[in-house]
């Protein structure tokens, strides 16, 4: 199979030991709480919760590696990159505290390149680097540990319209299935003497040379569906609610799990409105580097 | 008053009185020091905005009434798999073509992303639910089985490329709408393309080639930079070749809208999440998607609308 889906069940995760709703709920809340703060003070509480639900999900570092190390690298270049440039904290702090200013030895074209190291400029970073981080962690677990056959009585039980939860069900069991088409199209195509691997040309010749693969699967598809309608309809799809073959019930440490969410995004939203959380830098280092 | 039309009246009246609260409750007072949410609404002026507020929502409103009944809000059976389709379908080839299975080239920093043109196709053919579906729900899944976690804002930007594209359906006059979307497409990407020209520095975040240790951080080519301005042309060529053929002009400029709004939402939002400056997500991250995507859409979305024509009038559906 072309598809492989990255959930398997693990019996010592503490993520897959709550229900998918709880933990969709939950994941929400702690996604705006994070992003109502700006202080790394506020942030780290934040930080270590994502690296407590990272250690204790089960998942083995050969599996989420490379997603791991992409995000990871992302995260640390986008902070650097604030850092060297000064662009994009400008936002939220106004003055600088100079710490040390680097130039170079020579200039180009009458450019001197210069790197001003300020206090805000590394604070801003890390903030940066912690808020961003948090979020990611949490993020890229979900595919590993919430299970695809349980993703569209996830999506009713958060309160999506029934037809819309079916839909994401259906496109579950979908997804193997065109990629297996896929596989049978292209080898096809090859057998007929289409090579994808090789196509040249200008980007106007390399994008229509990507038709003979991706118009028949579309249209294989769409042709394809016409059966599945006919046995939804059949089965008189839509006239009353509907019932899901794997019930999902809240039990205590759910619901735990779901009042810990809430009181996260109300404490940090309160805290925002009641105005902590913004930049900070610390007092000690200002007057240290003030002029 | 049937019950749809009620939870649409229902759900405007409560965003109504969440911006009565927060502009007279919460705008009346004084922002606290260096609070990052600042409500203060300036209360000598506070009446004339609400009035904008109110405007807006009865213009929402007015929209859905007058197109309550066209078939284009409609959600049966059929829609239910199209949505699937496409969305598993956007989800399988976003995932095949970003470079991970098949080593596809990419020319002056621009690498093959063809997968955009199912949400545009799907959006066109089958409605802007059916399209919203595909866009976003194929990339929330694409980004999961490519292992590199979920971003909202992305995924609800491309569920914008699909509604977008499927907007057609509202409007009567198709050739006049058709020159109205011209005309705002056109000056977005010129716009955007006179942003890039102030800020040639910036680097094209969404460049990776790791043979050579590029990990987004070099600086935008001008090709990638101007991708948008040919994506135009060439839409706009689309449109008038295809003169006769409205249905392949109509999906192509709708196309177009789409994926430069439902892009833009996605970058800007950068602003607020990742704190990027407004020249970064515009030129940083707008460009270099939704230039190339406008050149995908110009040549892979007419060859599908074609090639369905066809099988319906051979199925006779």
């Amino acid at each position: 199979m072309l598809v492989a889906w990255r959930y398997r069940k693990r019996e010592n995760s503490l993520i897959q030991s709550f229900d998918p709703r709880a933990w969709v709920i939950f994941y929400a809340c702690y996604l705006f709480a994070t992003l109502s703060f700006w202080d790394v003070r506020f942030l780290l509480p934040f930080f270590f919760i994502a690296f407590f639900v990272l250690f204790t999900s089960g998942v083995k570092w050969y599996e989420m590696r490379r997603a791991f190390l992409f995000i990871v690298g992302f995260v640390f270049f986008f902070a650097l990159l604030t850092f060297l440039t000064g662009r994009g904290g400008a936002e939220v702090y106004e003055e600088e505290h100079l710490i040390r200013e680097f130039t170079a030895s020579f200039s180009i074209l009458g450019w001197t390149p210069s790197l001003k190291v300020t206090v805000e400029r590394v604070f801003f970073a890390v903030s940066q680097l912690v808020r961003v981080s948090s979020i990611a962690v949490m993020t890229i677990l979900i595919p590993y540990s919430l299970n695809p056959a349980l993703y569209g009585i996830t999506f009713k039980g958060v309160g999506l319209p029934d037809k819309f939860a079916y839909a994401m069900d259906l496109t579950m069991r979908f997804i193997p299935t065109f990629g297996r088409d896929f596989q049978l199209t292209m080898d096809a195509q090859r057998a007929r003497g289409y090579e994808l691997e090789k196509i040249s040309g200008g980007i106007v010749q390399q994008v229509r040379k990507l038709g003979p693969i991706f118009v028949p699967v579309t249209i294989h598809a769409i042709i394809a569906s016409e059966d599945i309608i006919d046995a939804m309809d059949l089965r008189a799809f839509g006239v009353g609610p509907r019932t899901w073959l794997d019930v999902l019930t809240y039990r205590m440490r759910d619901r735990i799990l779901i009042a810990a969410g809430i009181f996260l995004l109300a404490g940090s939203i309160s805290l925002a409105l009641a105005g902590y959380g913004s930049f900070w830098t610390p007092e000690a280092l200002i007057k240290m580097f003030s002029n | 008053m049937d019950k749809k039309l009620t939870n649409v009246l229902i759900s405007l009246i409560v965003i109504l009185a969440l911006f009565a609260v927060v502009m007279f409750a919460l705008g009346a007072g004084e922002p606290a020091e260096g609070a990052l949410f600042n409500f203060s609404v300036d209360q000598a002026s506070v009446v004339s905005r609400f009035v904008f507020v109110v405007i807006g929502i009865a213009i929402a409103f007015a929209v859905y009434f007058a197109t309550s009944s066209n078939k284009a809000w409609e959600v049966g059976t059929r829609e239910v798999v199209w949505m699937a389709i496409g969305a598993a379908l956007y989800a399988v080839f976003s995932w095949l073509f970003n470079g991970t299975v098949f080593v596809v080239p990419s020319l002056s920093q621009v690498s093959l992303r063809p997968a955009i043109a199912i949400p545009m196709f799907f959006g066109f053919a089958f409605g802007p639910v059916v399209g919203f579906f595909t866009g976003a729900v194929g990339n929330m899944f694409g980004d999961a089985l490519t292992g590199f976690g979920l971003s909202p804002q992305w995924s609800i930007g491309n569920g914008l490329v699909g509604f977008v594209s499927g907007m057609w359906m509202l409007f009567s006059d198709r050739k006049k709408s058709m020159d109205a979307v011209l005309y705002v497409s056109g000056a977005l990407a010129l716009l955007t393309a006179l942003l890039f020209f102030l800020n040639r520095g910036e680097a094209n975040m969404l460049f990776y080639d790791v043979d050579n240790g590029i990990f987004g951080d070099q600086q935008i080519s001008l090709f990638a930079g101007l991708a948008i301005v040919i994506g135009f042309l060439l839409a706009l060529g689309v449109r008038y070749l295809f003169r006769d053929n409205e249905e392949v002009a109509t999906a192509v400029t709708w196309g177009m809208l789409g994926n430069i709004l439902g892009l833009l939402f996605a970058a800007l939002s950068d602003i607020v999440i990742n704190g990027f400056s407004f020249a970064a997500a515009i030129v940083g991250e707008f460009l270099p998607a939704a230039g190339p995507n406008l050149i995908f859409a110009a040549i892979l979305v007419p060859m599908l609308v074609v090639a369905y024509k066809s099988t319906r009038t051979q199925s006779g559906r």
